[in-house]
């Protein structure tokens, strides 16, 4: 009996923990938005993490992104085959790049690469109280540390995610024409015949979506770090695994609201 | 590397970012490309099963278009189409649907229509609609043609089957079998005198043949020939029926002469003595004879027709008019008459050869030089007449002119309006008249106001020093003359 409730009792403070951090998750996006558009803005400080989340992750997001373009000409091909439509391995990639792999895959490596990097930076000053010091010297920690993280997010995962449906495309291309003879022309009219503007440009809002919750759960659990090293390790590990999680359950959500 | 700043990176990243961005839409959105702005019209489907929105709208297989929306309309589907804007579909245009693809996409193919003068607007509605052929209906139309068939085969059953069928069947057999027989036998016996007959028959086809491919320009010559005969032939009989029934009647000098016994007989005898004299001709007797008979003198006389017909043509082409205007100058209270004739040998050209009577006469200039002065003397001859003499070409609504005006160089520009019954005209010649006065200007308009009558207003020497500038009204006669025309084309021209 006592364990029963005991269990109940650990059920309740976990979705109680649960729910608490998602309201202050939201309460901080809120700050963030006010504090957005409250000058004055440090540009160089935008700039910097832009180049951190953006610039540093090219080459990862064009790894991955050919990639994963590459096995699914290669999946797609074997797939088609069976009734002789490998004309369509072309349009396949292309639209599973754009539309889900692009977006997700990238935020997916952003959040790996800069969430986590945003948590442990953040953790790191609020254990070894930089983050009091900013208060007192009134100068308020959300709007000079989370909100041009935030930013940067929002604006370099769609970059990036551009960057990573283009190497898509080429390196299923690259498997589709070159290793599995399938004629390039047909490819490509494939590809421009079923992919629309819009499958594109929903990619990339999606891709902004996911960059604010990687960006805003990074700087979440960093700036709400405790306990030292110990402290700041757990919620980097924290910040990836709710970040990633976040973002593929959103995107089932985003997904479902526009396509 | 080191150098360059954070902003830099950044940019450069956004900037690559944003023209793959751009490379990709342009390449995707090349599809629908022009479509915004395209037209849309609508097709009444029976069935549109697996059609969707943004389905292919196909000309020969090339994409013009795609589907726009598609309803339900008192049972039956109303697809909209849109179409891109530089295709043009005929009032007469038919949709269909079809498959293509292995996943079975269903599009709609047009065919453009063969009217090229009616073209479907926004908004209208394609007229030929033929519906797509599905299984459904395939399997039903199957279904009829083999109740048809097995029809057919059971009365056929009914007539073969059976004893008496079997037995009547065997007979007709049995016949058959004999008559070849026979047929064998009439060949085998005669095969000798069939082989002659159709070695004549293919000699004969070969010579008919030859002949009539030899013949072939001629024989379309003749009945060229022939058909001018006829229509000749009809018009003079169509004459001959007119003058016979008059005389018929009685009327004229000839009707009477038929009428009356005694220049019958008159008439006779003279017909009489033609004939005789007709017949000597034809033997080649005497002079008239000799003409007649003799080749020559019919090539001859054939040229000289030929020559005459050139000629005849010619002047035919070629249009006359004569022209009198008369103008009177309010500042000097007096008139001024002009007396062309305008020849004009084709639509676009004439010539104009006139002569004036101005009030101010004829100048006339003389220069002497006596110990190396030149003195200059003008003289004006009250009665004497200026001369025009023209070139005139019309390029559309513009005539220009050139050529001797009033007795000196000058130019000329007409402007035609309203069917060239108005026209507006300026002069300008005598540019070298004496040291201290202008070139001599006219500017005048003339309507048309009955067939050959003008009335005509302007305002002549404007820019005159010499205070001989007046505003003048005044009217014009002009007619063509086609006596005139032959006049003037019996003069010998060389050739």
């Amino acid at each position: 009996m006592n364990a029963i409730s005991a269990a109940l009792d650990g059920l309740g403070k976990a979705m109680m923990s649960y729910v608490e951090e998602m309201g202050r998750i939201l309460l901080l996006f809120l700050s963030v938005m006010a504090w957005m558009f409250r000058p004055p803005l440090k540009a160089r400080n935008i700039f910097k993490q832009m180049e951190f989340v953006g610039v540093k992750s090219i080459f990862v997001v064009v790894l991955t992104g050919t990639f994963t373009g590459m096995v699914m000409a290669l999946q797609g091909y074997h797939g088609f085959r069976m009734f002789g439509a490998e004309a369509l391995v072309g349009s396949t990639v292309a639209l599973g790049m754009t539309r889900e792999l692009g977006p997700v895959l990238t935020a997916l490596m952003v959040t790996a690469r800069a969430g986590s990097a945003m948590a442990a930076e953040l953790g790191t000053m609020r254990v070894t109280e930089q983050i009091d010091a900013l208060s007192v010297m009134a100068a308020n920690p959300v709007k000079h540390l989370i909100v041009p993280r935030v930013l940067a997010g929002v604006f370099m995962v769609p970059l990036l995610t551009v960057v990573s449906d283009f190497c898509g495309i080429l390196g299923g291309y690259f498997v589709g024409v070159h290793l599995l003879d399938i004629n390039s022309g047909i490819f490509i009219k494939n590809i421009t015949k079923l992919v629309d503007l819009g499958d594109i440009y929903n990619g990339l809002v999606k891709a902004a979506c996911f960059g604010l919750i990687l960006s805003l759960i990074g700087c979440y659990k960093g700036f709400n770090a405790r306990g030292g090293a110990e402290g700041v390790g757990r919620a980097t590990t924290e910040a990836v695994v709710l970040a990633a999680i976040t973002i593929l359950i959103s995107d089932y959500f985003l997904t479902a609201i526009m396509f | 590397m080191v150098n360059i700043s954070s902003e830099a990176k950044v940019g450069l990243f956004v900037l690559v970012g944003l023209i793959i961005l751009g490379y990709m839409s342009f390449r995707v959105g090349q599809q629908g490309f022009g479509l915004k702005n395209g037209y849309t019209v609508r097709a009444v489907f029976p069935n549109v099963a697996g059609l969707d929105r943004d389905a292919s709208v196909q000309i020969a297989g090339v994409e013009i278009g795609r589907v726009e929306e598609i309803q339900l309309q008192d049972g039956q589907a109303v697809v909209t189409l849109r179409i891109r804007p530089n295709v043009k579909l005929g009032n007469d245009a038919a949709a269909t649907i079809k498959t293509h693809g292995v996943l079975g996409d269903k599009y709609i193919e047009l065919a453009p229509g063969t009217n090229t003068q009616a073209f479907l607007k926004e908004g209208e509605q394609i007229q030929r609609v033929e519906s797509q052929a599905d299984i459904d209906r395939l399997l039903r139309q199957i279904t009829l043609i083999a109740a048809d068939i097995r029809g057919v085969t059971s009365s056929l059953n009914k007539a073969m089957g059976g004893e008496r069928g079997e037995a009547s069947l065997g007979e007709i057999v049995e016949n058959a079998r004999l008559l070849t027989k026979n047929l064998n036998a009439l060949v085998v016996n005669n095969e000798e005198a069939l082989r002659f007959t159709l070695g004549n028959a293919r000699q004969l086809t070969d010579n008919l043949n030859r002949v009539v491919v030899t013949n072939d320009a001629k024989i379309a010559d003749v009945m060229d020939n022939l058909k001018d005969a006829s229509k000749q032939m009809e018009q003079t009989f169509a004459q001959l029926n007119e003058i016979t029934g008059s005389i018929n009647r009685g009327e004229g000098s000839l009707g009477q002469l038929v009428k009356n016994q005694e220049t019958a007989q008159k008439l006779n005898q003279t017909m009489t003595s033609l004939q005789e004299v007709s017949d000597k001709i034809n033997q080649g007797k005497g002079t008239i004879g000799k003409l007649i008979n003799d080749e020559q003198t019919a090539r001859n006389l054939d040229e000289t027709i030929k020559g005459i017909n050139r000629y005849v043509s010619k002047s035919e082409q070629f249009r006359t008019y004569l022209n009198y205007r008369g103008e009177y100058l309010f500042d000097k209270s007096d008139g001024k008459s002009y007396v062309d004739i305008r020849i004009q040998p084709k639509e676009d050209r004439y010539y104009l050869v006139g002569v004036v009577a101005d009030p101010r006469g004829r100048r006339t200039v003389k220069e002497r030089i006596t110990n190396g002065v030149m003195t200059r003397t003008e003289e004006w001859e009250k009665d004497g007449l200026l001369f025009n003499a023209q070139v005139a070409k019309r390029f559309r609504n513009v005539v220009l002119r050139g050529g001797v005006l009033e007795s000196t160089g000058g130019v000329g520009l007409d402007y035609l309006m309203l069917n060239d019954r108005l026209k507006l005209s300026f002069e300008a010649f005598d540019f070298n008249s004496d040291d201290d006065d202008r070139a001599h200007l006219k500017a005048g308009m003339e309507f048309q106001v009955f067939k050959h009558i003008y009335l005509t207003a302007g305002w002549d020497d404007f820019i005159s020093k010499r205070s001989n500038s007046s505003p003048f009204a005044g009217f014009a006669i002009r007619f063509e003359d086609d006596d005139l025309k032959y006049l003037l084309s019996s003069v010998p021209i060389p050739k």
